[in-house]
């Protein structure tokens, strides 16, 4: 079961949105299941209650103490990811979409380790993997300590 | 699409590469007909010039003592071992064992043969490194053009 079940961080930049053919081919190796997770870096979405908003209802809670338009922001980007899971749906693998507010590299491995996450699969960008650049991304790769499959684009 | 058709496996002989040789294999299912497998060696008593392939370059041999030698033969005959393993299970399999920097030289290899994926365990010099990820992986993630699967430990 060593592509059962997969974490598939997505930001909807080109890097990210790269991975899915591979997932989507892993289905064929044994994928089943497809965590579509978004993580709310503080930078973006300031300080959010630390939970996993996995429904609209969730995200629609948050109103009063938000932002109007950020809560209707945290409202489009969950329905982008339900319209990206419907691929997977379509393909035969069960999906989950949630959005977790936290750090990067924390929040991707803290999940991977909790659901029992087989293999995480992670678009990159190659200015992301830059010595010279104080990114995440090799914070994530370090991070998590499941099997981890790393997918470069030349874009952003 | 031919995204796992062909498939770099670095092994360095341990536990680690061991089960990331499991990922390797279950590829087959989603389409994997070659692997490549590679062993770079660094630690000979002799430098010999990087990027030498010692499976072909015999003559090189003669220079090295005796000590190392044996060593080089005990590693051909690893790789024969997981070629067998491989072809056993219906892939074709094309072997490399190359003195030099690791990273540089499995890159290296990827890049000639036109691998769609490089999968290796997450091995590193030093314990600090190893810790971390594995300056050895983290490398090949920074160099590599193609996709790269990290497996970091055994799962359960």
């Amino acid at each position: 079961m060593l592509f059962q079940k997969i974490l598939y961080p997505v930001d909807f930049k080109p890097a990210s949105l790269n991975v899915k053919p591979y997932i989507l081919k892993l289905k064929e190796a044994g994928c089943q299941e497809v965590h579509l997770l978004y993580v709310l870096v503080p930078s973006e979405w300031g300080l959010l209650q630390k939970e996993e908003y996995d429904t609209e209802e969730k995200i629609n809670a948050l109103r009063g103490a938000m932002n109007e338009g950020y809560v209707e922001g945290l409202k489009k980007t969950f329905r982008k990811m339900q319209e990206l899971a419907r691929e997977f749906e379509e393909s035969g693998i069960k999906t989950r979409v949630l959005m977790i507010p936290g750090e990067l590299d924390e929040v991707i491995a803290e999940y991977a380790e909790k659901n029992d996450i087989k293999l995480v699969a992670l678009g990159v960008t190659a200015e992301s993997l830059s010595f010279f650049r104080v990114g995440k991304v090799l914070d994530v790769i370090k991070a998590v300590d499941k099997p981890i499959l790393i997918v470069k684009s030349a874009e952003s | 699409m031919p995204l796992f058709e062909k498939v770099l496996y670095s092994t360095d002989f341990s536990p680690l590469a061991e089960v990331a040789l499991d990922y390797v294999r279950k590829l087959k299912e989603a389409g994997e007909k070659e692997v490549v497998v590679v062993h770079v060696v660094d630690d000979l008593s002799v430098e010999l010039p990087e990027g030498a392939e010692l499976l072909k370059e015999r003559e090189l041999y003669r220079v090295l003592p005796e000590a190392d030698q044996k060593y080089l033969t005990s590693l051909l005959e690893r790789l024969e071992a997981v070629k067998s393993r491989l072809e056993a299970d219906g892939l074709s399999v094309k072997l490399y064992l190359r003195y030099g920097n690791i990273p540089k030289q499995i890159v290296d290899v990827a890049e000639k043969e036109g691998v769609k994926l490089i999968v290796m365990g997450a091995h590193g010099k030093g314990l600090l490194t190893e810790i971390l990820l594995g300056s050895v992986s983290t490398d090949v993630i920074r160099s590599a053009s193609c996709p790269v699967l990290i497996v970091k430990r055994r799962e359960e």
